[in-house]
């Protein structure tokens, strides 16, 4: 009767899911409700979880609980700490959840809201938590190992090096990009700036007084810097009114990416429990609770998506990017629905700290379920706006044109109506002095939260407050993966350069740590700068570097993956990795195909750079600006160059694969897995974390 | 009613805990509890020095995802 029960149940669940999903895919007449949306991915999600994870679990990976995990077996208390599931699920979802999932699909939307959501919940499903789930249980069974110490293992070792660098490739162009989304949220913006300004000084005294005078007391310190927080939000305002002081915190682009350069510099090689750490945490807090703020919002508020399903820009002219609905949705979705930077999360802290097999399942696929849904939500705050305003704001200005007219008439004559003065009341109401030409998806994505938030709290009164929380909570956590990112890439740079001589690789030595922090800070400032000066907005060719190098990452974890269920003698079921791998191959070798060598010159990077030489030729290009072209035209041969090389990289370890996976299914190698032999727990079933004496 | 009065402060008190756990708050408890620290083979650190060393530890590899 139970059973009979749990089956009407979940094919209820099933049918409203497909319904839902039916009548956002197949709508177009009035604007949609948004809890169309929500009601969407939930089922998906609930059934994914149900069928296919289940069947992940009990018939693919065989978890077993009888197995002692590692945390049990080396319990340190520092990096093996057994951890209750539940926490341990906040853990890694505060870990994997950044500002990706966010912009990722708020950029997308201008495909229309179809394209995106639906990637979102298929990809996520069927790729994204298959890929974290699988990649986590890999690493659980071989002492929490990383991506590319099983590379090197699994694989070869050559397979394992280029995975090694292929990360770091990634991390540098990752944290270029998410710098430029901040410069271009902070640009000419003095509330905002003063706000982010702020919360430098707030963390030092964090950290200062966790570590001087209450030792590792994080939920009161975080509280107090909340609360100092949430204070210069509402004190930017008497910034930006006051001519002297708003004048101080008005800054372009390119002193922007100056002052971000050098606090990446300082984070990475001053003391970690000085800035870094107790950003981190400030950072967590905020985001946990924006995120639930979100969800609510949406939920009470339940506003129409006014985006049509799909726009005109399918075709690959575009406003926000250039290129065709394939393979550019799928590349610039990116983390919401498959993120290779989660296998490094997944291969990293959390196989540590995990109590049982079993819930490798809940923490691997049901955390990347959720953030496949804050990716969800974006979307919908992203299309909740009126279109021709998501594209005033997300357009730049040598398309659209620099003033409210021309912006206005030319939006609009792509049939998304725009009158010229609704874009300076917006400004006038959020406390901007312009939201024009604001490419990055973070101001577009904060316009759409503040008229979320404020239909639920304060109306138009407090919209400029909510804009301004909205913006200090995307650019604060940009700002921890900025800091954070650029010292892991400083310990890779160390370690890479410690095998050419040995004292640079030492992390406590002072030349060494001031070179490789130059070094990293170097490498992503870089590609910032040219994001900055970029005449088409920089977003429009660095987000798909971006999202190619991650989804390049993806398909490593993934060929990392199939080798290990093929020595596992999983053939049966090899197709969940092995389709995803294709599938993530396919749209990256397309990506990098197109952006390399199309003749469009807003899509290939050769094009462009030829375009501009060819103006210099003729003569069409100022004596004053030849050196700003050609350094323009450099940039783009150098992303085109970048882009080549990592999907060479990428293929060279795919071949090695091939090479490894033929060896193994002709039987000329007997297959070699290389998991920590087999120890039975000593803990009682119903053993949950809690009872390590303090229940 | 009863059954709501009991309920309610256990799951409080568990939320409470797992919110200490998540932030890294009860780290130096744990760590006192943890087997390595308990069988006495290595001097245990103080609340100070296990905080600054954990935090090194932590930020030394990819934590914060994009």
């Amino acid at each position: 009767m139970k059973r009979l029960l749990s089956i009407v149940i979940w094919v209820a669940v099933a049918l409203l899911g497909a319904g839902a999903l039916g009548a956002i895919a197949f709508n177009r007449g009035e604007p949609l409700n948004a809890m169309w949306f929500v009601l969407a991915a939930v089922c998906s999600y609930a059934v994914a979880y149900r069928l296919y994870s289940a069947f992940l679990a009990a018939r693919l990976l065989v978890l077993d609980e009888t197995r002692a995990t590692p945390a049990e077996r080396r319990d340190d208390g520092r990096d093996f700490v057994p951890t209750n599931k539940w926490v341990l699920f906040g853990h890694h979802f505060a870990a994997i959840a950044g500002p990706g999932p966010l912009v990722g699909p708020t950029l997308a939307a201008q495909f229309g809201y179809l394209p995106g959501t639906l990637w979102l919940i298929a990809g996520a499903a069927l790729a994204g938590c298959v890929q974290d789930f699988i990649i986590l249980f890999c690493s659980m069974r071989r002492d929490g190992k990383s991506l590319g110490e099983m590379a090197r293992e699994e694989v070869s070792r050559r397979g394992g090096f280029l995975a090694q660098l292929a990360v770091l490739a990634i991390m540098v162009i990752l944290l270029g990009v998410v710098a430029l989304v901040i410069v271009n949220a902070l640009k000419s913006s003095p509330w905002a700036t003063f706000t982010l300004a702020m919360t430098i000084p707030i963390a030092l005294l964090l950290g200062v007084y966790l570590r001087f005078v209450r030792p590792g007391r994080v939920l009161e310190a975080s509280l107090i810097g909340v609360g100092l927080i949430l204070f210069v939000v509402v004190a930017g305002q008497w910034v930006a009114e006051s001519p002297a002081w708003a004048k101080v915190f008005t800054l372009g682009g390119l002193s922007l990416a100056t002052a971000l350069i050098v606090y990446a510099f300082a984070a990475s090689a001053l003391p970690v429990w000085l800035l870094l750490a107790p950003r981190d945490y400030l950072s967590a807090f905020i985001k946990a609770g924006a995120v639930i703020c979100l969800a609510a919002g949406i939920l009470l508020v339940r506003p129409h998506v006014l985006m049509p399903p799909l726009t005109r820009f399918v075709d690959g002219t575009g406003p926000v990017f250039a290129g065709k609905i394939f393979p550019f949705c799928f590349i610039t979705i990116a983390c919401g629905a498959i993120s290779g930077f989660h296998s490094l999360i997944s291969s990293g802290t959390t196989p540590k700290m995990i109590l049982r097999e079993s819930h490798a399942r809940f923490i691997g696929y049901g955390a990347m379920l959720l953030e496949s849904f804050v990716g969800v939500m974006a979307m919908v705050a992203a299309c909740a706006m009126p279109p021709g305003v998501y594209f005033a704001i997300n357009s730049p200005a040598s398309i659209v044109g620099g003033t409210p007219e021309a912006a206005a008439a030319t939006i609009s004559s792509w049939g998304f109506p725009l009158a010229a003065g609704t874009m300076t009341d917006l400004a006038h109401k959020v406390g901007e002095l312009t939201l024009l030409n604001r490419a990055g998806g973070a101001p577009s994505l904060a316009v759409g939260m503040a008229q979320i938030f404020s239909n639920t709290i304060g109306g138009d009164r407090l919209l400029s407050i909510w804009y301004h929380f909205a913006i200090m909570f995307e650019a604060l956590f940009i700002l921890t993966v900025l800091d954070a990112g650029t010292r892991v890439g400083r310990f890779m740079i160390q370690e890479l350069g410690g095998r050419v001589w040995k004292p640079f690789g030492r992390t406590s030595w002072m030349p060494g740590i001031l070179i490789s922090s130059a070094i990293i800070v170097a490498m992503w400032g870089y590609f910032l700068y040219q994001g900055v000066v970029d005449p088409l907005g920089g977003i429009n060719s660095l987000w798909p570097l971006f999202g190619i190098s991650n989804q390049l990452l993806a398909a490593v974890a993934l060929v990392v993956a199939t080798t290990v269920l093929l020595k596992m003698g999983r053939l049966r079921w090899i197709w969940v990795t092995l389709l995803p791998t294709a599938w993530l191959v396919t749209i990256t070798m397309t990506a990098s195909y197109q952006k390399i060598f199309d003749a469009n010159p807003r899509i290939g990077f050769l094009s462009f750079a030829n375009v501009m030489a060819a103006q210099i030729a003729a003569g069409k290009i100022p004596a004053a600006k030849i050196v700003e072209t050609q350094r323009i035209i450099f940039n783009q041969r150098l992303d085109a160059g970048v882009t080549a090389v990592l999907a060479l990289m990428v293929m060279v370890l795919i071949v090695e694969a091939l090479v490894q996976w033929y060896s193994i299914l002709s039987r000329r190698r007997e297959p070699v897995l290389h998991e920590s032999p087999y120890v039975a727990t000593q803990w009682a079933p119903d053993f949950s974390g809690a009872a390590h004496g303090d229940d | 009613m009863r059954r709501a009065s009991r309920i309610t402060p256990r799951f409080l008190r568990r939320f409470w805990r797992g919110l200490r756990d998540w932030c890294g708050d009860s780290a130096y408890e744990r760590y006192l509890r943890s087997t390595s620290a308990k069988s006495g083979a290595s001097r245990t650190l103080t609340a100070e020095e296990f905080y600054v060393e954990r935090l090194d530890r932590h930020y030394s590899r990819p934590n914060r995802c994009c």
